[in-house]
């Protein structure tokens, strides 16, 4: 290592400094970045599942996972989430050749499947919540709320980054701030249908 | 309401009320007036200098890596000193409330302080101490040092940095405020359950506690991403993996534990915050909650956390310690390999910090030998630096002498670290002071790290010295104070002291218990000549100043920008040859600082948004800790608000011309005093060498 | 400058501890008095544990020390090696020792964790024929009370047990998370609310010991102090008989009454001579329903002498 650590230079042909160095390539840090923050909200996610494990059966003489949730049901929003995550990737797609309008388009679809999503969560717990299911009852409804409403929350979060997106796109068009931007929902709402799923399979299965 | 609140509550002030101001309390009153004063002062000193301008223009609203760092230190010293000022009371009372027939006041039956208030003492000493203090300060060193040790003009996301930076004053300023109005957390710095459950902390300080924690954790991370990402994608060309300084590697090793465990913090206190404020059982004890858990998710989060505050101080006494040897760090593959295994280790040690809860034996074996094995890569470490000193020159500056003193620390501190780790003698000193003096040992070696470091990094950002006999002052009387404190608690830990008491019923305690208070006094004195050291050294700054190698045999590259280092930290980025950047350059004899050919650069502007996003938080936060839920819903709206105003800016970068540049960089190059030559060259001797004109291709 | 300084504090420092060393009497150090077999062998390996280290630790200190003083740069003959920073033997030596100093210690972990188990220390053995004493333990805001299910009796803030017999506790919390820790008998475990956690341990000798709750419980905590008086066989049964004449009883109402916020500041104790049959099983049960006993706001805010406030 020590060969190669240390450059052994002819004296006529060392550079010194680099002027040509000094612009990075600003999207791939800032998708960079966006994926090491990624890995901190599946870690929170991590703790949350960890903490549903443990409680997931603590029904405190309450209604039990059987008797409250659905798979049928959260097949069809599993279905929702998946095309709007297909809708923003076939919007992505129409990024690489500059089409604005397609990828307007792509997401206002994303966006509606996004929040029919929303609707049929909220729609279900309002329906717990009339019936006095409520997450104050036992520790498995304080899990079970938690870890869905987080991810629903998250959901929200995505739906109003996509809106201020499309502004930004009829505003500046395909700029580097804008593309990396788009770039980094992308990750974002790809690991939002990935969460899912793993609730879909851990909480509803 | 879905919780059941002790107190009133009203729409328009939530919980606030005029009893929880602690009016008739004299102590809290007196530090009141003590902060007006000085916050008045600092007004009035700015006001009459005319430097509003200057403040708002170059330290409120920059995004400059090294003025970030600088702030982040200076926070960190102002609430090192407020927790020390909590430490003084605790020793104070614990000195003062011995037997049954001591004397009680101001409301005590012993002592000066009802456990009401002795209990929000010794953990707001705790959450200040490791959230406000030590976070903060080493966060600062990685800010300011990590960029220049790269050869990159800033971090990857200069105006992320800056919301780190005002979300942990926020924070701070949410736990100065609990001072004034509420209560504090009862419940120890780790806040574990059911104590901080509603029924069994009625008041608002567990709130406090979770919010302020909350806040600084959410910039902690975001430091943590940016400190990552700047590592990885921003170095200079010719920096392999091979050649990054020390102190680099042992930051990314520390981020990459940050990112991956502050989350789980997140977690744990987010359900903490549900079953106080919705009434969930994450926690109880009842209705299906399990309050073991939450020790669990805490501390997940908390053993990792102080490997995130150790490593960057071992990288620091890695930067040390060769310079004042004169040599390159011995071992360096195992010194980057041990950081990591270090890293990688913390994730699977946790529940080493209660053992007694009662896991059986397989469990308890199985985390006691984890934590055994990282005193393999601790150990490593110490034997490095050993043999980096063997057959070196070694002077002893004062940042070399804070070096010395923590790894001697570091000896005792391991020591009873793999006491505490056999379990059959935790059972015995479990919660008692001696693993008090055990961890506060292992403080006292960051501590001494982060001290060592200011000292030796002050010259680059600063341009002069800290006053050298002032400095070996403030550092024996550390030396001398945390002897005093610390042995005397670990023979009170064999004696059977348990830790948190307010009242002591035994007064055998009592002769060790003076020696402690001497203890602090020696500290007190610390205090005072370190203040009179920065005092001196501002005053005295022009005979101390320095160039670029301020101590004239450092080996890595932020040696290489001007002192006190420009805006742009490099005008022309250099290329890197070897590790030791700095030193292979001395070697061979290109110790120009001078480029040519300059180019445009860009660097990120100034913006008022993370200052915004910080006083926004801060109201957040209060509007939560006192369920005032409009001042929360409007500051949770004003902060999406202008997130997202933000993201609207285009107008975020200017350009710097390459003529300017030329024209800046000549002028520090002037200003600078005859770079330091004292370059140690192979073979032995000294050299004194004027730097010939660099050469570059096309010459 | 440096020396001078330096010399005064190590005279300090020397004399200060002959002082501390000399002034106490090892009697009250209680972690090295242990009159039990659970103490007594956490005692040892914590020995044994500290001897092993210091083979290492007083070596590296002393390494250092000279390296210190022989590469000074003030001192002129010393050999300078200004580009000697690596050497495999070291770092085989460097990594070598201290793995194998860990296994050696993870080996007395190992064996050390099962001898003092809580759950079934291995140290506390039953002679043939002889029946453990069993105790429930319930901790509240801020008392212990000791319940013996077997003899029927109660205490509180007192323990009573027999000479030369295993002593089984189960423990449980009627409010926040405490510990048990009587340092010359046994070590600590938690006490846990809605849960049950268990203890072993056992007096060699006659004698009154210090007990207290080692994990922070709330504003009363300090005050959470018991005694364990170990009586002979023949005085055991004696106080049993005494307490089962008294007159009190404890029900599962009087439980509930007793278990309020108070703090004992002057050492009270009580004793119960019937106890509703239960009591234990039936806290915990609550406890998991979701009774909890709260503290009052600002409590201790302001004490005064004989007052439970």
């Amino acid at each position: 290592m020590t060969s190669r650590t240390t450059e052994t230079v002819e004296p006529g042909e060392i550079v010194l400094w680099d002027a040509r160095h000094d612009s990075h390539d600003r999207i791939a840090t800032r998708t960079f970045g966006f994926w090491l923050y990624m890995l901190s909200d599946a870690m929170i996610f991590a703790a949350l599942f960890t903490v549903y494990a443990i409680l997931g059966h603590n029904y405190a003489g309450g209604p039990t996972a059987a008797q409250i949730l659905h798979p049928g049901r959260a097949l069809i929003e599993t279905l929702v989430v998946f095309t709007s995550v297909l809708a923003f990737g076939l919007g992505m797609s129409a990024l690489k050749h500059g089409n604005r309008s397609a990828v307007l388009n792509w997401i206002a679809v994303a966006f509606v499947l996004g929040v029919a999503f929303v609707g049929l969560e909220i729609q279900a717990f309002a329906h717990l919540a009339n019936h006095g299911i409520v997450p104050q009852r036992s520790a498995f409804l304080s899990a079970f709320y938690t870890i869905v409403l987080t991810h629903g929350l998250h959901m929200v979060f995505g739906l109003l980054w996509m809106a201020v997106m499309a502004v930004q796109v009829l505003r500046d068009g395909f700029t580097d701030n804008v593309v990396y931007r788009l770039l980094n929902l992308r990750i974002f709402w790809h690991f939002q249908a990935v969460i899912w799923v793993c609730v879909f399979v851990f909480i509803y299965l | 309401m879905l919780v059941n609140l002790h107190g009133p509550w009203s729409p328009l002030v939530g919980r606030l009320a005029l009893p929880q101001i602690p009016y008739d309390n004299p102590l809290v009153v007196g530090a009141f007036f003590f902060s007006l004063a000085i916050a008045v002062a600092l007004a009035v000193g700015v006001t009459s200098a005319g430097r509003w301008g200057y403040l708002w223009r170059e330290w409120l609203t920059t995004v400059d890596h090294k003025k970030i760092g600088v702030m982040y230190i200076l926070v960190g010293m102002v609430m090192l000193f407020r927790g020390f000022i909590d430490a003084v009371m605790i020793r104070t009372q614990q000195v003062m409330a011995v037997g049954a027939h001591s004397a009680g006041h101001l409301g005590a039956l012993h002592g000066y302080m009802p456990p009401f208030h002795f209990d929000q003492v010794y953990s707001a000493h705790g959450a200040i101490m490791i959230f406000f203090a030590a976070t903060p300060i080493l966060v600062g060193l990685m800010n300011i040092v990590v960029p220049l040790q790269i050869g990159a003009r800033d971090m990857a996301y200069p105006y992320l940095n800056a919301v780190g930076l005002w979300l942990t004053v926020a924070a701070a300023a949410l736990v100065m405020l609990s001072l004034f109005v509420g209560d504090f957390s009862h419940a120890g710095w780790i806040g574990l359950t059911p104590l901080t459950e509603l029924p069994y902390s009625p008041g608002v300080g567990v709130d406090y506690w979770l919010w302020s924690v909350q806040i600084s954790s959410l910039g902690t991370t975001l430091g943590a991403i940016n400190l990552i990402a700047t590592i990885i994608k921003m170095r200079a060309p010719g920096m392999r993996w091979s050649r990054l300084p020390i102190f680099s590697w042992t930051s990314l090793s520390a981020n990459i534990i940050a990112v991956t465990t502050f989350p789980v913090l997140t977690a744990a206190l987010l359900l903490l915050t549900l079953d106080r404020y919705l009434g969930t059982h994450f926690f109880t004890a009842g209705m299906g909650g399990n309050l073991m858990l939450y020790t669990n998710l805490f501390w997940v989060w908390g053993h990792p956390e102080v490997y995130f505050l150790v490593l960057p101080a071992f990288g620091a006494l890695s930067e040390i310690i060769p310079t004042f040897s004169g040599k390159p760090l011995f071992g360096y593959a195992t010194m980057v390999l041990a950081s990591f295994g270090i890293a990688g280790i913390s994730w699977t040690t946790w529940l080493h910090h209660f053992f007694t809860m009662g896991a059986g034996p397989s469990i308890n074996t199985f985390f006691s030998l984890a934590t055994m094995t990282v005193g393999i890569f601790t150990g490593v470490k110490v034997f490095n630096w050993a043999f980096t000193m063997y057959r070196g020159r070694l002077r002893f500056d004062t940042p070399m002498l804070w070096a010395m003193a923590a790894v001697f620390l570091l000896l005792p501190g391991g020591l009873t670290g793999l006491m505490v780790a056999m379990v059959p003698a935790d059972y015995q000193v479990h919660n008692s002071v001696f693993l008090v003096a055990h961890f506060h040992n292992m403080i006292a070696v960051i501590a001494f790290a982060a001290l060592g470091a200011i000292s030796y990094w002050f010259p680059k950002v600063f341009g002069f010295k800290l006053d050298e006999p002032l400095g070996k002052r403030v550092f024996w009387y550390w030396v001398a104070g945390s002897l005093m404190v610390f042995v005397p608690m670990y023979l009170l830990g064999f004696m059977g002291m348990t830790r948190r008491l307010d009242y002591v019923s035994h007064p055998s305690w009592l002769p060790l218990l003076v020696l402690e208070e001497v203890g602090i006094g020696l500290y007190c004195i610390a205090a005072y000549y370190q203040v009179k050291q920065l005092y001196v050294s501002v005053r005295d700054r022009h005979v101390n100043r320095v160039g670029a190698d301020a101590w004239g045999m450092a080996r890595s590259m932020e040696w290489m920008t001007h002192s006190p280092v420009p805006f742009y930290n490099f005008a022309v980025t250099p290329r890197v040859h070897a590790r030791d950047e700095w030193a292979w350059r001395r070697e061979q004899g290109l110790t120009s600082l001078h480029p040519d050919g300059f180019q445009d650069i860009h660097m990120p502007k100034n913006t008022a948004v993370p200052l915004i996003l910080g006083g926004l938080s801060c109201a957040l936060g209060f509007g939560l800790v006192w369920r005032i839920w409009w001042l929360s819903a409007v500051s949770l709206a004003a902060i999406m608000g202008t997130v997202i105003a933000r993201a609207f800016e285009k107008d975020t970068d200017y350009v710097i011309s390459a003529v300017e540049l030329e024209r800046l960089d000549a002028g520090h190059a002037a200003s600078s005093p005859e770079p330091q030559t004292v370059g140690i060259v192979a073979g032995g001797g000294l050299a004194s060498r004027q730097a010939p004109s660099s050469r570059h291709p096309g010459d | 400058m440096d020396t001078r300084i330096f010399r005064t504090l190590a005279g300090c420092s020397t004399s200060l501890l002959a002082l501390m060393l000399g002034g106490c009497s090892t009697r009250h150090f209680w972690l090295f008095h242990p009159h039990g077999p659970v103490a007594g062998t956490e005692m040892h390996i914590m020995g044994i544990d500290v001897l092993i280290l210091l083979i290492i630790i007083v070596p590296t200190a002393l390494l250092l020390v000279w390296f210190l003083w022989h590469y000074r740069a003030s001192r002129e003959h010393s050999t300078y090696a200004p580009n000697w920073s690596h050497s495999t033997a070291i770092e085989l030596i460097v990594w070598g020792v201290p793995v194998v100093t860990v296994a050696v210690l993870g080996y007395i972990a190992f064996q050390g964790i099962r001898e003092v188990n809580p759950y079934d220390p291995t140290v506390v053995v039953s002679r043939a024929g002889e029946n453990p004493l069993t105790v429930d333990v319930i901790t509240t805001d801020w008392k212990w009370l000791f319940l013996y299910p077997k003899q029927h009796i109660a205490t509180v803030d007192r323990l009573v047990v027999p000479v030369q017999t295993p002593v089984r506790f189960k423990l449980t919390s009627a409010t926040v998370t405490n510990s048990i820790f009587i340092p010359e008998l046994v070590g600590q475990i938690y006490i846990m609310p809605g849960m049950r956690t268990e203890q072993s341990m056992l007096a060699n000798r006659p004698g009154t010991y210090e007990g207290f709750s080692a994990t922070q419980s709330g504003p009363g905590f300090t005050w959470m102090q018991f005694q364990t008086k170990a009586l002979s066989e023949a005085g055991f049964r004696h106080w049993v008989h005494r307490t089962q004449q008294g007159s009190r009883v404890l029900t599962y109402t009087a439980f509930n009454k007793l278990a309020r916020p108070s703090i004992d500041t002057e050492g009270k104790t009580i004793q119960y001579a019937r106890v509703q049959p239960g009591l234990f099983d039936h806290v915990i049960e609550e406890v998991r329903d979701g009774k909890v006993f709260p503290t009052h706001w600002a409590m201790t805010e302001h004490m005064s002498r004989g007052t439970s406030n």
